[in-house]
């Protein structure tokens, strides 16, 4: 009987078609089905906080330039790692993140939390030139951050589709977007205090690049860089809860 | 019905992993089936028939 | 080649094309300002280029209504082309990031020549130019071939193979501008997603069509594999790269998924690409070709079958194998494992089937070049699989993730394996496809060969060094209980490798470069015999001439 209905499979081409899909298909589903509803395992952390339209500007410089390629942002729970980078990564630290930059690569270190490690300057003389801080990386170098001016007028259709996606930008968020990024750089300005009342006033507000008039692409990923691992205290607080 | 992560994890664990190998043991039998064995040595030589033109 | 278009396939020819220039106008508008509007005019000047290419061949004369009892070849000769072609191009990224990593200033001060830039248009390059024009071109030979049928129409085909180059192009020059999602192998923006959706929905149907005007009853298992390659890599195409676009003026757009998720569904797409994109299509060309030039039947159809199976349903579950001891849920890191192990099973199966096959006609390989290339290319599939499933097992990734191991591991699948599973079958086709006798120069293939092996040891030893001497350092401890070593000193050690793989990359870029002389060559010789001998037209010059090594005709 079944040996009947495969022949009859194999001479229909559709028929053959349909049971590469129901054999994979059925099996892959029902496998990968549970990952729809994966959120339902992150960790709740109430302090986590959205990144500014800066930082976000910086987040995709960061992945235009492709640095994903050799920096990982993800800190697996072994003791070396959390010895070398820190506390090891929580899923809730990258829920916000539309796509994710886990990388598979450690080329260069991870950055998983490399907020606050460094100050500014070493940044901007690291992007500018990184053999002049470390004379042994064979780090890219990206002087044309420091040059090109930030492109800020879309700012605030890049958080409304980021809303659409799921992270929570409030109206008034989407609607300073592009100020929100000038103040952030610019610490002088009307724009600065706006972006703390929005963002909280954690958020860190200077001249990332040195340059107070400018907001360069610099300003950008420097901002970003600065923001990796403080979105959330959650992995540091569950650290310190192990620890005791 | 509430579907939540656990009872589809516990699904896939259970009859997922059920229905592969249910698969797995019919490809098997499938292929080893005596009546298919001549079929399947015409179709492996099949490659070496004249192919200059199509449908002869 | 358009001379062989009826004049009714040449105006949907020419409709197809104004429709693509039309689009390309629209983004060009729509974007003007943005990298978007810069790929409208990419995809213009597209269009009107074939637009113009079929205008200018429009008045020619029919073809003869006996091109019907002929196979549809045009496509595949264009696609082998397009293949060496992108090769060459590939390759030549691939050794400039790896010279890069020795030498980080060997390039200008500009944002398309930098590492993170041109990293992706040499995976790019490789993967999608060279792998998927050499897939598409043997895959309408294989398919018409083994159906007896004949291609059902004349545009399908070029459309597909044609979208599918511009998919490629717009990809690589994406790259150069900083347009990516980031997502790894999957790096296109929402518009260059959606059109490859297009191409490869014509194309599956193109399969579908042709398989259902077949003259031989039973599917020959080669297209069970390149079936299973086109239905796969489109559900793991759409899924992964599920979008919203900031809008539809601009190339940026925000994945669907974030984190966790993104991260699952990233590698689930990533470990299948590599499952049904380099895997599956391959392994259709290696159950064809390889009997094919050994003049003897696969050794088991039946092993054949149950691998396809195998690999069908399980590959689909190992994605997980890249991220463990991340945040993933650790069951599905275990599950991940489990599948990828096991799955050594009908990996293996091929591999030995495809060697089994050669057994009895070792002298041969030993003479035979082409023939070597494939039977290497097997062992290198069972190799790679195997340290594959050795490096899913949880406590060896602990060391080899993140490390050059996983670059190794990569390489000596795509060199010992998807390259030269193509070579070899590019060189088995090109003189049937150019009906010639043989290869313009069989010593160039002989050179190929040792340059294409030699490199791929090299590369993949100086990886595997690297890589597990980074792992090594990385969690090594001195006495004091402290990590004995800075992440910078890891970067030190690593260099003199580094210059082995240029090396390495180097020889194989070269021996890319000799098979597309060999293969120019060789056209340049059927052209000029077919003037000389024939007046020029398409009737097979020396049918059969290559009987020796091909007895099946």
């Amino acid at each position: 009987m079944r040996e009947f209905f495969h022949r009859k499979l194999e001479r229909n081409a559709i028929g053959f078609v349909l049971a590469i899909i129901l054999v994979s298909g059925i099996g892959g589903f029902v496998e990968i089905a549970p990952l729809f509803t994966i959120h339902e395992t992150v960790e709740d952390a109430p302090d986590m906080r959205v990144y500014t339209p800066l930082e976000l500007a910086g987040r995709n410089i960061y992945t235009r330039e492709g640095c994903y390629a050799c920096h990982s942002q993800m800190i697996r729970t072994l003791r070396d790692e959390v010895e070398r980078y820190g506390p090891y990564s929580l899923a809730v630290e990258s829920k916000y993140d539309h796509p994710m930059l886990w990388g598979s690569k450690r080329t260069g270190p991870d950055i998983a939390r490399l907020g606050g490690k460094y100050s500014d300057a070493w940044h901007v003389a690291h992007l500018i030139n990184p053999r002049d801080v470390v004379p042994q990386s064979v780090m890219p170098k990206y002087g044309w951050l420091m040059r090109n001016e930030l492109k800020t007028d879309d700012l605030g259709k890049h958080l409304a589709a980021q809303r659409a996606v799921g992270v929570p930008y409030t109206d008034a968020m989407i609607a300073n977007a592009s100020a929100d990024a000038y103040g952030q750089a610019s610490p002088d300005s009307p724009y600065a205090s706006g972006l703390s009342e929005r963002y909280g006033e954690a958020t860190n507000v200077r001249a990332f690049d040195g340059e107070p008039g400018r907001l360069t692409e610099m300003d950008a990923v420097v901002a970003y860089l600065q923001i990796l691992g403080r979105l959330t205290d959650a992995a540091h607080r569950q650290a310190a809860a192990a620890g005791k | 019905m509430d579907v939540d992560h656990n009872s589809l994890v516990g699904f896939a664990k259970s009859w997922g992993l059920f229905y592969l190998m249910l698969l797995a043991i019919g490809v098997v039998i499938y292929a080893l089936w005596p009546s298919n064995r001549k079929r399947f040595d015409r179709a492996k030589k099949s490659i070496f028939d004249k192919d200059d033109r199509p449908g002869d | 080649m358009i001379a062989t278009l009826t004049v009714a396939e040449r105006q949907s020819a020419i409709a197809l094309s104004m429709l693509v220039a039309f689009f390309g106008l629209i983004m060009m508008i729509a974007g003007s300002g943005d990298v978007l509007g810069v790929h409208g005019v990419i995809v213009l000047l597209f269009g009107l280029g074939f637009l113009g290419l079929v205008m200018s061949k429009y008045f020619e004369p029919e073809p003869p209504q006996e091109r019907l009892t002929r196979y549809y070849d045009d496509p595949t000769k264009v696609g082998i082309v397009l293949s060496l072609g992108w090769a060459v191009v590939g390759m030549f990224f691939g050794v400039w990031v790896a010279a890069l990593l020795a030498w980080p200033d060997l390039t200008l001060d500009a944002g398309w020549a930098s590492f993170g830039r041109i990293r992706p248009v040499h995976t790019s390059g490789v993967i999608f130019g060279f792998g998927g024009n050499a897939l598409i071109a043997t895959s309408f030979h294989v398919l018409q071939r083994t159906t007896r049928a004949r291609l059902p129409d004349q545009v399908t085909p070029w459309f597909v193979l044609i979208g599918y180059n511009l998919f490629c192009v717009i990809a690589a020059s994406g790259y150069l501008m900083g347009v990516t999602q980031s997502k790894e192998y999957a790096e296109p923006e929402w518009y260059a997603d959606l059109w490859l959706v297009v191409v490869w929905v014509t194309y599956f149907l193109l399969y579908l069509r042709t398989l259902q005007r077949r003259k031989e009853p039973h599917i020959y298992v080669a297209n069970w594999y390149y079936m299973a390659f086109i239905l796969v890599v489109a559900v793991l195409h759409i899924v992964n790269n599920l979008a919203v676009p900031i809008s539809f003026g601009s190339a940026k757009s925000y994945s669907l998924f974030s984190g966790v998720q993104d991260a699952m569904t990233q590698w689930w797409y990533g470990h299948n690409a590599v499952a049904f994109f380099l895997t599956a299509g391959f392994l259709g060309m290696l159950y064809y070709y390889l009997p094919k030039r050994a003049g003897r039947p696969i050794f088991s159809y039946r092993l054949s079958i149950i691998s396809f199976w195998g690999i069908t349903f399980m590959y689909m579950w190992a994605g997980s194998h890249h991220l463990h001891y991340t945040a993933l849920p650790q069951w599905v890191q275990t599950l991940g494992m489990t599948f990828s192990v096991v799955l050594l099973v009908p990996s293996w199966a091929s591999a030995g089937n495809a060697l089994a096959t050669l057994n009895g006609a070792w002298d041969k390989v030993r003479d035979d070049a082409t023939l070597r290339f494939m039977m290497v290319a097997a062992v290198f599939y069972g190799l790679s699989t195997f340290e594959g499933s050795f490096m899913a097992i949880r406590a060896v990734n602990s060391l080899s993730h993140y490390t050059d191991w996983t670059v190794g591991h990569v390489h000596a699948g795509a060199l010992g394996w998807v390259a030269m599973i193509t070579f070899g079958s590019l060189y088995a086709l090109v003189p049937w496809m150019w009906k010639v006798e043989r290869i313009y120069s069989p010593k160039l293939v002989e050179v190929h060969f040792w340059l294409a092996l030699s490199g791929t040891i090299i590369y993949v030893f100086a990886m595997w060094n690297s890589g597990i001497i980074q792992g090594l350092m990385w969690r090594t401890y001195n006495d004091s209980g402290t990590l004995a070593f800075s992440f910078i000193e890891s970067v030190v050690a690593m260099r003199p490798y580094y210059i082995a793989r240029t090396v390495g990359g180097s020889l194989f870029l070269l021996g890319a470069i000799v098979a597309a002389y060999n293969v120019w060559m060789t056209i340049r010789m059927a052209r000029l015999r077919g003037v000389t001998e024939t007046g020029g037209t398409d009737e097979p010059v020396l049918p059969g001439a290559g009987a020796a090594l091909q007895p099946g005709e």
